[in-house]
């Protein structure tokens, strides 16, 4: 993982762990808090439903006491069901003597049961339900819900009982007012709040707790009909958390807004903080990569005066103090090249020197015993001197060579292979052969360096057919095009004695030779002006097949 | 009522019967006419007293556009002074001469019909054979293909499968179209004048020819609510069966209350069933569910409900295709019918349907609806006690009318409130009110 990427989640982490803890947290403390309000409230209702009921049961009892006076006081009525008769007065009574009243539900018995006239379901008249002032009269506080028959439905109403005497029969007003949702309504001004009545066997009106807050209250309930007690029945209120859930998830969309606003916030800080610091970090690396034995110059100063400011110049030092080692190493290296050099100058002038001094011993010697004797020495030893100072001038041209020079101007190759070839004069048994490809583009290249290429290549290559006959193949063509003009490529190629491997491996080391007389400097010097003339040197040899020395010296343009 | 009358009474009874379950391939010519001064359908009401308007107060709309077919009480009594068919039927049923004089038995078991001689349309121009036929084309092609012309005052209509009465129905009244529209012209003894501008409400209409007990009608649109302020404000014919008017004019001693004959009656219908509802139940309690005058229903004389025996009528069964679950357990009703209302709470106040069944009132159209569709477990409907022509009546039952049961619960009936000394009044077999002479 970079450090990049553990800057980022490093970040990341810092800034979005405590904001999530945070948000949940507030969370979970604003959903305790609300829900216990919801409690409260709930609560409350519960004590204002109770001391409603209880008014609305008085109310219902006054009610009812008017209503028995007024009774009381009807002539007609009484005559009517005292007396017999056309009773289509009775019958409608309690639908008048309900609605005068406010009531809801009216209902007249007899003495028998006999319903005799009924407000709310004024058709039922002759059926009996003895049962039903009977369990009204047993409520506690003489007040229950009574689920009565209608024409068009069952009425749930809150009820109580009283009764009148009219001459020797006695009669039972049951009154109520409707539960219906405007009553349940009407008990709680709060929206949020909801009452509601389950009764015996409903189960679906039941409140579902974990979506809302319940409490209630125990009415008693007259089912109607067969039954023959009261049984309970439930005024339930209930605080709906639809409101608490909404604010959930109003909290928890904001929350993951910010979660999401802050974490792309974080991001880019991260990420610019991140590349501010890992920046310097990488040039850091960068240069630190360019750092080796023969790169030791990379610049690390740097104005930073934090760690990687120390950083960057502890580096710096490190690479100051490389390329002085390096430097010390270089120079021990050459103080130890010009050693071997000065060795070898001094072995090869002394082989050139021993024979000279032996010949001139021999002239001494010769000088002592008259003019003949040394007449006849330095007939007999002219060779010999002459030879030793061709020798010593050879070896003085080939370390002249050693001296690079700097390469100039844009030459012909052609041209100079032409040239060399010509100034080698007569080659003997050798067959030079030259293929050279018109229209070369030239090379930029020092002459005299390019015709001491050719010379020590062709005269390698004649000197390796030893003595038996054979060829040099001197040709010139285009290299493979790179990005701008072609190289020129200078191949020479001899049918000579070839080398091993490790005649290969040594080709090019200094003072290395397999011919007798030879310098061993001959294609360490190639070698070098051709990396002077930024060109490539590639050597294809077989033993006993010859050898192919092929020079790539990059093209100019004309 | 002589020992005669009634004899004579019971025969045109069977005959009428007979006509009416479709008779054989003889038909016997109706008996005559009942005797001059026989008042059995005359509404008495005391002296008359001559005067030359009539205000007449009804509760519902009429229009003209339904002329000459009534579509409620108040049409009936409009269009019954407007319109004339071959001939009439007293409230017993006995035919009265119409547009035709008399009637005759033809040869080929048909009955010829001969047209008054005086029988003009109200433009004056004489009613004919063939304006009868014109007339019936529009509404009973069959009937009006089947009849032949004799000559101008002489046509003749196959007597098998035609009850005689059937001549008596407003949908065989005689009308032409009226020039620029408005009120179809026909032949009755009263033409429809003009309705006042400024009382879209009020009509007028005024007798063919000036005759002494005939004076002139002023139809006035009073809502059943407001029954009591036409008395008030002066109308001398209302008919209602309002409980409260009714009592309003009993106090009134300018009035009569006279009650109609029974003429509509309560029916429970039940889709599916082969076995009466409400057959087990105290019914005779039933009449005190209602506001309005009631009894039990009793079907008295001969034969039974027209809508009890269809059988005649080759009604198509219709299918049972919801089941008895498939319904909904309510007994439903049209909300506007307040006696239906009562009738329908009284049934579930006895338990027709058992516990848990309610009545349920329907609008209107959501009413003819679900009665077509036979969706609820029973339904309580006002049907009229006689029709002309049951078959033709049974038509607008429920298609599956004839599968199920129909169980008469409650005849009911309307009260005429007349000012005394109004002109004779008569009442015909399907309670159409006759204002004026014979």
């Amino acid at each position: 993982m970079t450090f990049r990427a553990r800057l980022l989640l490093g970040f990341g982490a810092v800034v979005l762990v405590p904001l999530t803890v945070f948000g949940l947290r507030i969370r979970a403390e604003m959903a305790n808090r609300l829900a216990a309000e919801y409690q409260r409230r709930v609560a409350a209702l519960v004590a204002v439903i109770r001391a409603d009921l209880d008014q609305r049961s008085g109310d219902i009892a006054s009610r009812l006491a008017a209503l028995r006076e007024a009774l009381a006081r009807d002539n007609r009525f009484r005559g009517q069901v005292v007396q017999g008769g056309d009773r289509t007065y009775v019958l409608d009574y309690a639908g008048d003597a309900m609605r005068l009243s406010g009531l809801s539900l009216l209902q007249i018995q007899d003495d028998a049961g006999r319903i005799v006239s009924s407000g709310h379901f004024r058709n039922e008249y002759d059926r009996t339900d003895p049962a039903l002032p009977r369990l009204l009269a047993t409520a506690p506080a003489g007040t229950a819900l009574l689920r009565a028959r209608g024409a068009e439905g069952p009425l749930l109403a809150l009820a109580r009982v009283d009764s009148v005497r009219l001459g020797s029969r006695a009669f039972t007003l049951v009154g109520g007012i409707a539960v219906d949702s405007s009553f349940l309504a009407h008990l709680t001004p709060d929206p949020e709040l909801k009452v509601a009545v389950v009764l015996p066997g409903d189960s679906s009106a039941a409140a579902d707790p974990t979506t809302q807050v319940v409490d209630s209250l125990t009415v008693p309930f007259v089912a109607g009909g067969d039954s023959a007690e009261l049984q309970p029945a439930r005024i339930m209120v209930s605080h709906s958390l639809a409101s608490l859930a909404a604010l959930r998830r109003g909290v928890a969309f904001s929350f993951l807004v910010a979660v999401l606003a802050t974490a792309a916030i974080a991001l880019v800080l991260a990420s610019w903080l991140s590349t501010r610091i890992s920046r310097p970090l990488t040039a850091l690396a960068a240069k630190t990569a360019d750092v080796d034995m023969d790169r030791l110059d990379v610049a690390f100063e740097s104005d930073r005066a934090d760690e990687i400011g120390a950083l960057s110049r502890l580096l710096g030092a490190m690479t100051e103090r490389l390329r002085a080692g390096a430097a010390r190493l270089r120079e021990a290296e050459r103080r130890l090249a010009m050693g071997d050099l000065a060795r070898q100058v001094n072995h090869d002038v002394k082989n050139g020197l021993i024979p000279i001094r032996n010949v001139f011993r021999h002239f001494v010697q010769a000088a002592r015993e008259g003019p003949e004797p040394l007449a006849a020495a330095f007939r007999d030893r002219q060779a010999t001197v002459e030879s030793s100072i061709t020798y010593l001038e050879n070896l003085a041209s080939n370390y002249a060579r050693l001296y690079p020079h700097p390469a100039g101007e844009a030459c012909d190759v052609n041209a100079v292979v032409r040239e060399t070839i010509g100034r080698m004069g007569d080659t003997g048994r050798a067959e030079i052969r030259l293929e050279l490809m018109e229209g070369l583009p030239p090379v930029r290249a020092d002459v005299l360096a390019l015709r001491r290429i050719l010379e020590n290549l062709i005269g390698n290559a004649i000197d390796s057919l030893v003595d038996r006959p054979g060829s040099v193949r001197v040709s010139t063509d285009r290299g493979a095009p790179g990005n701008g003009t072609p190289p020129v490529r200078v191949i020479v190629a001899d049918t000579g004695r070839g080398m091993t491997q490790d005649e290969l491996n040594r080709a090019f080391d200094d003072f290395y030779t397999t011919k007798p007389g030879g310098t061993g400097l001959g294609l360490s010097i190639v070698r070098r002006l051709v990396l002077d003339a930024s060109g490539s040197l590639r050597v294809e040899t077989q033993p006993g097949a010859g050898s192919t020395f092929i020079v790539e010296l990059p093209g100019v343009k004309a | 009522m002589t020992l005669l009358s009634l004899h004579r009474r019971i025969a045109i009874l069977g005959l009428l019967a007979a006509a009416c379950r479709g008779g054989g391939p003889h038909v016997e010519v109706p008996p005559p006419t009942p005797a001059p001064g026989d008042t059995t359908c005359v509404l008495a009401n005391g002296r008359t007293v001559a005067r030359d308007t009539v205000s007449v107060a009804v509760s519902d709309p009429v229009a003209a556009a339904h002329a000459p077919l009534p579509r409620n009480e108040a049409e009936r009594l409009v269009f019954g002074q407007l319109y004339e068919s071959l001939i009439r039927l007293d409230c017993q049923g006995r035919p009265l001469p119409g547009l035709a004089k008399s009637w005759d038995q033809a040869s080929g078991d048909r009955w010829a019909f001969t047209l008054r001689d005086n029988a003009r349309f109200w433009d004056g121009a004489p009613v004919t054979a063939r304006d009868v036929l014109a007339s019936w084309r529009g509404r009973d092609p069959a009937l009006a293909q089947s009849a032949l012309i004799v000559d101008d005052h002489t046509l003749t209509v196959p007597g098998a499968g035609v009850p005689f009465q059937r001549f008596a129905d407003q949908v065989l009244a005689v009308t032409k179209g009226a020039p620029g529209g408005g009120w179809p012209i026909g032949t009755g003894g009263y033409w429809m004048t003009h309705s006042n501008p400024a009382s879209p409400d009020e009509l007028v209409a005024q007798p063919i020819r000036p005759t002494p007990g005939r004076p002139a009608l002023k139809i006035v649109m009073a809502a059943p609510t407001a029954s009591r302020d036409a008395l008030d404000a002066g109308a001398d014919l209302l008919v209602t069966d309002d409980p409260a008017t009714l009592e309003y004019a009993r106090t009134l001693s300018g009035y009569a209350d006279l009650p109609l004959e029974w003429g509509r009656a309560y029916v429970l219908l039940a889709p599916g069933r082969d076995k009466a509802l409400a057959g087990d139940l105290r019914l005779e309690t039933l009449r005190e569910a209602v506001r309005q005058d009631a009894r039990p229903a009793e079907w008295t004389g001969s034969g039974r409900y027209w809508f009890t025996d269809l059988s005649n009528c080759n009604l198509p069964a219709g299918r049972d295709t919801l089941g008895a679950t498939g319904r909904r357990r309510r007994i439903a009703y049209d909300q506007s019918d307040r006696s239906a209302a009562d009738v329908a709470a009284r049934l579930v106040g006895l338990g027709v349907l058992g516990p848990g069944a309610v009545a349920a009132g329907v609008s209107g159209a959501a009413f003819a609806s679900s009665l077509r569709a036979g969706g609820d477990a029973a339904y309580v409907l006002e049907l009229p006690r006689r029709v002309y022509d049951a078959c033709r009546a049974a038509v607008e039952l429920p298609p599956w009318a004839a599968a199920g049961t129909v169980e008469p619960l409650l005849d009911v009936r309307a009260h005429a409130i007349v000012r005394r000394g109004l002109p004779r009044m008569a009442l015909d077999w399907d309670g159409t009110l006759h204002i004026g002479p014979p």
